[in-house]
């Protein structure tokens, strides 16, 4: 009798606590991307007398977009991000293949040591390449960029296509070499199909990464080369602060992430853990 | 097709040796089984020979050349593995296509829709032809991964426990299939299994494999009548051989054997002694099968020996009793109308003729009764 | 020598063919070259350290351990390695307990629940440095949304980054928003992962929500739990881009970490070979931590799997 009533309060109680705790954390993740998009459309004068209720305006968005660099730094981000990508994709993929199938000595110390650049600190490894790149006249080149972001979006990439690799069972690779196939043929006709989805969520997941980079660019690009992460905080660096004009620079730069995110769900927790959860 | 020789093939993982010192020749157009228990070095063997594992030491040979450093793409042989293999990207078409398909075996695609259309239709999946292997059972799986093998014409072909996930009606049949096609195509076949009946039924000659090494290679007569130990003994056949340990002694110029610590004498066959005598030990273990022991429920004679019994298990077309002797337990088999109540009072007697004797120190053969006739020429 | 060689020309056979032997390296090559590349700066960090490198100055000479006496010598060393441990263990925490605590709520599989896991994963994408953008929008006392929320309170100009009392509080809001995601993600996916039947078993005995999570759910969440950690502390020991974004280590030196410490020392006043030393050490204590607890997750992982 007890035992039935304590099950009916915690059974109402219980739903209503955890929506409550969801709703509230929901606030806090999600509020603050609203509310972005929300500021993005007030003018200047709105702004400071408004919160919810307010003519929307186009204003900012022209302020932004029209007659200013920001375009100029997306489109350069773009480059850069994708280019790095695409370079990890050509050098990694292969790198990730032999280190799931070959034994070869020293094949987890390598393995290893790629996930170490991972953690190594960013500005320790980027104040002397800043050195070097000055003097070989990489600064501040798209070269420069692709190749230093090569330690963002590398081991990413290696790590978890390494791990759909090994998902794959040698003896479909035997298989295909008995029907007559060459290593080649096999890797592009067998083996990478059976990597796409992990490999081209991976490679989104690294483009992420690479067009948030912001300790990178900071300091290994100048003039020529702007990245979206670096000419977003002049907006708020000026000394009269166009709020509404930070919030579409923002807007603008977390745009592309999102629908991002949006396609690349079910790989997400793979990808974040380097391989080694597999949600 | 192509004969096969495997000179002193060693194979290591690491520490664990896998295969140790193997030879064997496969004859052209030969069906040989490969039989052993489960990590015995049988798929490694097959591997070993697709070239998808290198020897440490010794040579693979296909139709007599060396082919240690040809690619297993240029060996130009076939196999059935035993996880399948298929392609997850590839419908069963796709996937039985796929050998005719590759630079080296092309054939045009009217070539290959036939021969596809005749495979499926002979494994009974031309039904499921666009699936993927994720909608098929393991059974249909099976069956496509059998398919892509036999679609080619290659110098042999490799199978790892084809049949072994198919249902036993169904096994049955592809049994037959299989042999069919080994006398009307003539084609070399090394298939692996570790259903003693299926390897018995199917191979011209059968090798069994235990710990990395081939203890013995015969056709299925000289497995299951002339076994080199007691461990091939006890592969073949079922019930399992009964192993008795027994007492030889020779009397007044008259050799017998006693054993189940009963004390009744067993003379062994007249051809059988020298044999017997020479192996210098009075330990022998008699290797006797289900049906060579005679049983009964009232007491024959004096020389029955005495027991109960401890289990019948009815199996369809007969059944099997375990008698329990005191000593040691004995499975024979009996007519499938035999009912025997559990404790029951049972006397059994073996049939000599038919005993095969063992040393009891290293479970070697030693001989049985007129030997010859089943070893053919082999001394 | 030569003439040994000749003789045993003849083929061995049981030698893989040397290319295939080598087929790995050149597979792999390319992938090295790029990050070893990038890794050469690396050991030339550990070389300059001994010298009196500056941007400013072309000539530069060895000058032995100075630069290392010098930062254990100096207070700053102390101060931004107080601040590392400060906001690494802090995010991290804050970041655990939030993460993994939402995670829990989330177990239960509803519609609202689905759509929520979607959309938590967005702050996530979002850059450090953009992160901070959006906070300021709200977070400005002129503009912001939670002066306003605050005012209800009674509370009025809540100085937010501006006080040194309040910095460390707010950096950590921000990578809190950005980062409890990571851990909620990685939370959820070990919580999707568990088996049904020791947990039905639980229940038929009758078993307690509290005891049950204390001997079944945590023990075996505890590997995934270990690879958030492991990725957090790690990020959050040398974040650079939320702080300097925020407000470049200030106000005066209240969120100078080492990496910061680095970046201003070595750049902003152009002392390169004064300023490695600091994160060459903040290096070594990301390295070591995460020895460590790359070898712990191991362990655990193999005891969640049943040794």
């Amino acid at each position: 009798m007890i035992e039935g009533k304590q099950k009916g309060i915690k059974g109402i109680l219980e739903p209503v606590l955890r929506n409550l705790g969801l709703t509230l954390f929901a606030m806090f993740a999600l509020f603050p991307l609203i509310w972005m998009v929300l500021c993005s459309f007030k003018s200047d004068a709105q702004m400071y007398n408004t919160v919810f209720v307010f003519d929307p305006t186009l204003d900012n968005y022209q302020a932004v977009l029209v007659g200013t660099d920001y375009f100029k730094a997306f489109f350069q981000n773009l480059v850069v991000a994708g280019g790095a990508v695409l370079v990890t994709i050509i050098a990694g993929v292969p790198c990730a293949y032999a280190l799931a199938r070959y034994n070869f000595r020293k094949k987890e110390d390598v393995a290893f040591q790629i996930l170490s650049f991972k953690f190594a600190p960013e500005i320790m490894v980027i104040l002397p390449v800043f050195l070097i790149f000055q003097k070989i006249g990489l600064y501040d080149t798209y070269l420069g960029l692709i190749w230093v972001y090569q330690l963002i979006t590398m081991p990413l990439v290696i790590w978890v296509v390494r791990g759909y690799f090994e998902d794959i069972s040698v003896e479909v690779e035997q298989a295909a070499q008995l029907d007559g196939y060459a290593w080649y043929e096999i890797f592009f006709k067998t083996l990478v199909p059976l990597i796409k989805p992990g490999l081209v969520s991976s490679a989104l997941l690294a483009f992420i990464f690479a067009w948030n980079s912001f300790t990178f660019p900071l300091i290994l690009s100048g003039f020529k080369i702007q990245t979206i992460t670096i000419t977003a905080l002049r907006y708020i660096a000026s000394d009269t602060v166009h709020y509404g004009q930070v919030a579409v620079a923002s807007t603008i730069a977390v745009l592309p992430e999102v629908i991002v995110a949006l396609f690349i769900q079910k790989h997400l927790v793979r990808g974040l853990s380097f391989g080694a959860v597999k949600g | 097709m192509a004969k096969i020789e495997l000179c002193n093939i060693t194979k290591k993982f690491g520490d664990v040796v896998a295969l140790s010192d193997v030879s064997l020749t496969v004859e052209d157009n030969e069906f040989f089984v490969l039989f052993g228990p489960a990590g015995a070095g049988k798929t490694t063997l097959l591997k070993t020979i697709a070239g998808a594992e290198f020897p440490e030491k010794g040579l693979v040979k296909i139709g007599g050349q060396i082919v240690n450093h040809v690619e297993p793409k240029d060996r130009n042989v076939s196999m059935v593995f035993e996880n399948y293999a298929l392609y997850p990207n590839l419908s069963v078409y796709d996937n039985i296509a796929s050998p005719m398909r590759s630079r080296l075996y092309r054939k045009d695609e009217a070539y290959i829709k036939d021969a596809v259309d005749r495979v499926t239709k002979m494994m009974k999946i031309n039904h499921l032809l666009d699936r993927k292997p994720s909608q098929l059972s393991n059974g249909q799986r099976q069956r496509v991964a059998l398919g892509r093998c036999l679609v080619r014409d290659p110098n042999v072909f490799l199978m790892d426990e084809p049949l072994a996930h198919l249902d036993a009606k169904l096994r049955h049949f592809m049994r037959g299939e299989l042999k069919e096609m080994q006398t009307s195509i003539n084609s070399t076949t090394i298939y692996v299994t570790h259903d003693y009946m299926e390897a018995m039924s199917l191979a011209d000659r059968i090798a069994v494999l235990n710990k990395g090494k081939i203890v013995q290679i015969g056709t299925a007569q000289e497995m299951y009548y002339t076994p080199c130990n007691e461990f091939v003994a006890s592969l073949f056949g079922e019930p399992e051989i009964n192993l008795i340990p027994a007492v030889m002694k020779t009397e007044g110029g008259t050799l017998y054997l006693r054993m189940l610590g009963q004390e009744i004498d067993l003379y062994p066959e007249e051809d059988t002694i020298d044999e017997l005598t020479a192996a210098g030990t009075g330990d022998i273990h008699i290797g006797l099968r289900g049906n060579d022991i005679r049983f009964a429920f009232e007491k024959p004679g004096d020389d029955w020996f005495e027991g109960t019994v401890y289990a019948n298990e009815p199996i369809g077309n007969k059944v099997i009793m375990t008698v329990d002797t005191g000593d040691c337990k004995v499975a024979l088999t009996c007519p499938n109308d035999t009912v025997a109540k559990l404790d029951q009072k049972v006397y059994i007697r073996p049939n000599m003729k038919n005993a095969l004797y063992f040393h009891g120190a290293t479970k070697e053969f030693i001989t049985r009764n007129n030997k010859a006739r089943y070893t053919g020429k082999k001394n | 020598m030569l003439g040994k060689k000749k003789k045993n020309a003849e083929v061995d056979y049981n030698q893989v063919p040397a290319h295939i032997r080598r087929r790995p390296y050149y597979i792999i090559a390319p992938g090295l070259i790029i990050l070893i590349g990038i890794m050469i700066p690396f050991i030339t960090a550990i070389f300059l350290s001994f010298t009196n490198y500056s941007f400013r100055m072309p000539k530069w000479k060895l000058v032995g351990f100075k630069n290392w006496i010098n930062m254990f010598k100096s207070d700053s060393f102390y101060h931004a390695l107080i601040v590392t441990l400060k906001y690494g263990l802090g995010a991290t925490a804050v970041e655990m307990l939030l993460g993994t605590g939402v995670a829990l709520l989330l177990k239960k599989d509803t519609r609202y629940s689905r759509i929520l896991k979607v959309l938590f994963t967005f702050p996530l994408m979002v850059a450090p440095a953009i992160a901070v953008l959006i906070w300021q929008l709200m977070t400005s006392n002129t503009v912001g949304i939670l002066e306003k929320v605050l005012n209800i309170f009674g509370i009025y100009n809540f100085p937010w980054a501006a006080s040194h009392q309040t910095a460390l509080f707010t950096v950590l809001v921000i990578d809190a928003w950005v980062n409890t995601p990571f851990v909620l993600l990685l939370v959820l996916a070990g919580i999707q992962s568990l088996p049904k039947s020791p947990f039905e078993a639980a229940a038929v005995d009758g078993a307690s929500a509290w005891f049950t999570f204390k001997t079944l759910t945590f023990p075996m969440l505890k590997p995934f739990m270990y690879i958030a950690l492991l990725f957090r502390l790690m990020a959050a020991m040398q974040e650079f881009g939320i702080i300097y974004a925020l407000s470049k280590g200030g106000p005066g030196d209240t969120l100078m970490n080492l990496s910061l410490t680095g970046y201003i020392t070595g750049f902003t006043y152009q002392k390169l070979a004064t300023a490695l030393p600091y994160l060459l050490v903040l290096w070594l204590i990301i390295n070591k931590s995460a020895k460590f607890l790359v070898t712990r997750q191991r362990h655990l992982a193999k005891q969640a799997a049943g040794q």
